[in-house]
């Protein structure tokens, strides 16, 4: 699926949010910690929307398409998943470099919040998604 | 002072649904919204919750089972009405998909009552509640259990002081649905096909304590939403004409010698059938009176049901039209109704203030109407004219009238009795040549020619000419010279009046 970034600025929110949240000398564990918060409040926003499975479905599609670039991101892949769970992600990444956690972390965000974008449009998603780059 | 329970009425924001549901939606009212897949409920449901959902009255939409959620929001969003800023703040959509897979209505209900506790709506929507019976179905006695869900329901919302409407699918209207006893209101869509024409009706079947417009009403969905076409009601509009003896002003046509032949031109407010064969003239008399009208610096409407867009048009009434004198009701549109049309032709008189309406024709007319709406046309013709008369403007329509001469008729539609005034225009053969004649036949309440006129069309309009004096059985299209060697007399206006 051709995953074209109609908005580069969603992808600097997705990366700007990370950031933010593990601090800019962070290291593999404290991005692992940051990005396992950052999809919580993702399925928090979605799930009573969507319901488990369309948020379940969203975040495997995601995870499918992200394994072109970051191999090892394929043992998150699980075609009976019922929730968003991104339990998994939090070790995976933490076993990773610094760098590619950070890189691979946040291409799998931002590819699953393009996959939404291009369900729902750019705007609609980023309402739907605002209180996670913009929490209060 | 009265103590009775004022019902507040909320305006729906769908065009034309206020006025069919008589005033707009009871609130705190627990409706259905029912129809076939693909008929507009969701649309519909939408389209009311974007427009009455505020901070203070926030909307719940719970989608259970129905059409998967992401789905919804990617088709809905395409539609004018739909606000992303609104998600979250005044319009929450919640999915119980779950809930209603276990096949538990309890559990369902327990959510519903959970986030009603939590957001207190004042809207709340059910989509759909076709899977909510589907649920139910799981467990024994399912038509009981289901009962109970709708009473609770309903009971619950109308405590929680919430608008609440359930969306439904497959219900047929004869079904002893316990749905339909517990609604206060019950909005049917539906899908009619008749040949290849397809026409989206919306009926009104239940509203408690308000009088609503009976009977299915046609609607359109576009990308602004849905309108429907709700029937002009006569009483809404302003008073109508009363008909005095000495009918003061008069609209003159345009041809000097017919508005004679009329005693003075067409009293205002009056319909005028202008019937003939094809090609006797009948647009380009309409033609003159739009154009006598903007002469006087009256405003005019004109609904062109006859030429192909892509001919030329009378240019004098091109120009008009360019001008922006005379408005235009052209419409393309497939599948129309009477009352679409009409709403078209209302809104254009409202706009110019149009004094002046010509409908050329009424067989082009009935062409364009869906099919379905054809064998209704004599009923939809009569309810038509009484509603522009209503408005007081001057109608003229034209008739295409096929030359039988073994009878006289003015329409084909037996119509003619519907109208205040009738011209008739007729071939006639004389000497190997054929020659135009018209009378005019009635003028409602007012004295008027009888005589059978020649005429001819020139490049600047119509020539009336003389009576066709010395010939007898015009009517019959092969008239005979009379016998006697008496002159025609020169003029015969004043005399021939009735």
């Amino acid at each position: 699926m051709p995953m074209q970034n109609p908005e580069g600025n969603r992808t600097t929110a997705a990366l700007a949010a990370l950031a933010r949240r593990a601090g800019p000398d962070a290291d593999a564990a404290q991005i692992a910690v940051a990005m396992a918060a950052i999809w919580r409040e993702i399925s928090a926003a979605l799930t009573p929307i969507i319901g488990n499975r369309g948020a379940a479905a969203l975040y495997q599609r995601s995870v499918h398409l992200s394994t072109a670039l970051h191999p090892w991101l394929s043992v998150l892949m699980n075609s009976n998943a019922a929730t968003l769970d991104a339990s998994e992600l939090e070790p995976l990444l933490a076993q990773q470099t610094r760098a590619e956690a950070m890189v691979g972390g946040s291409d799998l965000l931002q590819t699953f919040q393009q996959l939404l974008a291009s369900l729902i449009g750019a705007s609609l998603t980023e309402r739907l998604l605002r209180s996670v780059w913009n929490p209060l | 002072m009265s103590s009775k329970v004022n019902i507040k009425q909320l305006a729906t924001g769908v065009p034309g649904l206020d006025a069919v549901l008589g005033g707009g939606l009871p609130e705190f009212s627990f409706n259905l919204i029912a129809g076939q897949p693909g008929c507009g409920k969701t649309t519909l449901a939408h389209q009311i919750m974007f427009a009455l959902a505020t901070q203070e009255r926030p909307a719940l939409f719970f989608t259970v089972l129905g059409e998967p959620p992401l789905k919804m929001l990617r088709y809905q969003q395409q539609f004018d009405f739909f606000d992303s800023e609104a998600l979250n703040q005044s319009v929450r959509f919640i999915n119980l998909s779950e809930d209603a897979m276990a096949g538990d209505l309890d559990r369902v209900l327990r959510r519903i009552v959970e986030e009603v506790t939590t957001h207190s709506p004042g809207l709340v929507f059910v989509d759909s509640f076709r899977s909510v019976v589907l649920a139910s179905q799981g467990n024994g006695d399912s038509h009981n259990k289901l009962q109970q869900f709708m009473q609770q329901l309903g009971m619950l919302m109308t405590s929680w002081q919430a608008t609440t409407f359930l969306i439904g699918e497959y219900f047929t209207e004869t079904d002893a649905n316990p749905v339909f006893t517990v609604a206060d209101g019950l909005i049917w869509m539906r899908q009619s096909v008749e040949r290849n024409s397809m026409v989206r009706k919306i009926e009104i079947m239940k509203m408690r304590g308000q009088p609503t417009l009976p009977g299915p009403h046609t609607f359109r969905i576009s990308s602004k939403g849905i309108k429907v076409f709700a029937p002009l009601s006569t009483h809404s509009l302003e008073s109508g004409r009363t008909i005095s003896p000495a009918i003061a002003s008069r609209a003159l046509l345009g041809v000097p010698a017919l508005d004679e032949m009329l005693g003075g031109g067409l009293p205002r407010g009056y319909s005028l059938l202008v019937a003939g064969p094809s090609g006797s003239g009948k647009s380009i008399l309409a033609a003159a009176f739009l154009a006598e009208g903007a002469r006087c610096g009256e405003t005019g409407v004109i609904a062109a049901f006859e030429q192909r867009p892509d001919r030329a048009r009378n240019p004098l009434v091109a120009r008009l039209i360019e001008e922006g004198r005379i408005g235009l009701v052209d419409s393309q549109a497939p599948d129309v109704s009477i009352d679409e049309i009409l709403l078209l032709i209302t809104d254009e008189i409202q706009r110019l203030k149009a004094t002046r309406v010509v409908i050329d024709s009424l067989s082009g007319f009935e062409l364009t109407l869906a099919p379905t709406f054809r064998a209704d046309f004599r009923e939809s013709m009569l309810r038509m004219v009484s509603a522009l008369a209503a408005t007081g403007v001057s109608v003229l329509m034209t008739s295409e009238l096929e030359d039988r001469y073994t009878d006289l008729r003015f329409s084909p539609y037996g119509t003619a009795f519907l109208t205040d005034a009738i011209i008739v225009m007729r071939y006639i053969e004389v000497e190997s040549r054929l020659r135009r004649v018209m009378a005019v036949v009635k003028v409602r309440a007012s004295a008027h020619s009888d005589q059978l006129r020649e005429f001819s069309i020139g490049a600047d309009g119509i020539h009336v000419g003389e009576m066709v004096g010395n010939l007898d059985g015009l009517l019959g299209g092969r008239p005979t010279r009379k016998a006697a060697a008496e002159p025609p007399p020169a003029h015969a206006n004043g005399a021939d009046r009735v």
